[in-house]
């Protein structure tokens, strides 16, 4: 078993290891949103209301891309599926995109998200996914 | 060989409060480097560390706010098994999470409950759950384990 966890150069870079959010809006219909850093209590309140309004597209489905996720608690994961739930509610979808990142993998995996919110390791069938 | 060795790393202790979070993940990731436990090994500590401390912060209480939260870190090693334990004591309401069983794996969106997540992730990650309440305190330990191949190899 391969266990990817990627360690930090510098041990004290955590405080300034701010959880970050980007977009692109591939094309009308689509929207990739990438969150990198640490989910944690901090990270997710630091990022949580974009990641909220990103997520509340009408037009848009939309890719949460986890690629460059270091860490992911509880309280992050609760971001995801109250946003995937806002999705859905709007008639669209959301799905996650790990690629290799098998400790963020294991984790939506260990607490079952993986069966209520689509992941995939290949960025062609997460976009796919959303738009099917 | 069969000797035993102890080695008490670290203390740590901080306020019940969110921002404090990630400055106990800063000190376990020194700690736990400090004694050479492998990086896999760290990420399920911190994991463990992270929502035991969301659980105070939910969960604990105005009790849980009336003094620090003590955190203590250690390793040990026994022949070719290592293991590395964390400590968290706080004055929170008392909680086992130990006696806490998870329903079923939910099967659509609408059926996940808010909580419980960091209960399982917790479980999940920890080679052993410890918990008793003592002096008005609870008292939970994780512990991860790894043998002594894991040093050699190469981190991702």
């Amino acid at each position: 078993m391969i266990v990817a966890f990627k360690l930090r150069e510098h041990p004290d870079s955590m405080s300034t290891d701010a959880a970050t959010i980007v977009y692109e809006d591939t094309d009308e219909n689509l929207r990739t949103i990438s969150l990198t850093g640490r989910l944690d209590i901090q990270g997710t309140e630091a990022v949580g209301n974009k990641f909220a309004i990103l997520s509340a597209s009408d037009k848009h489905r939309i890719v949460v891309d986890l690629t460059g996720l270091e860490f992911l608690a509880s309280i992050g994961i609760r971001s995801l599926v109250s946003n995937a739930k806002a999705q859905q509610q709007r008639g669209g979808r959301l799905v996650l995109f790990v690629g290799d990142n098998a400790s963020i993998a294991k984790v939506l995996k260990t607490t079952g998200i993986d069966t209520v919110i689509p992941m995939f390791a290949d960025a062609a069938e997460a976009r796919k996914a959303a738009l099917a | 060989m069969t000797a035993a060795t102890v080695n008490q790393a670290a203390e740590l202790s901080i306020r019940a409060d969110a921002v404090e979070v990630r400055r106990a993940s800063l000190w376990l990731e020194a700690a736990a480097l400090q004694q050479r436990v492998p990086a896999e090994q760290i990420a399920r500590l911190d994991i463990c560390l992270n929502e035991a401390l969301a659980n105070i912060l939910a969960h604990g209480g105005h009790s849980s706010r009336q003094s620090e939260v003590q955190l203590h870190f250690r390793v040990h090693q026994e022949s070719d098994v290592h293991e590395a334990a964390v400590t968290v004591s706080d004055s929170g309401i008392a909680f086992d999470p130990l006696a806490y069983q998870a329903g079923p794996r939910p099967g659509t969106l609408a059926e996940i409950e808010p909580g419980g997540l960091g209960l399982i992730m917790m479980k999940e990650a920890a080679d052993h759950l410890d918990y008793e309440r003592s002096e008005g305190r609870n008292q939970l330990t994780f512990t991860v384990r790894w043998d002594k191949a894991a040093d050699n190899r190469p981190q991702a």
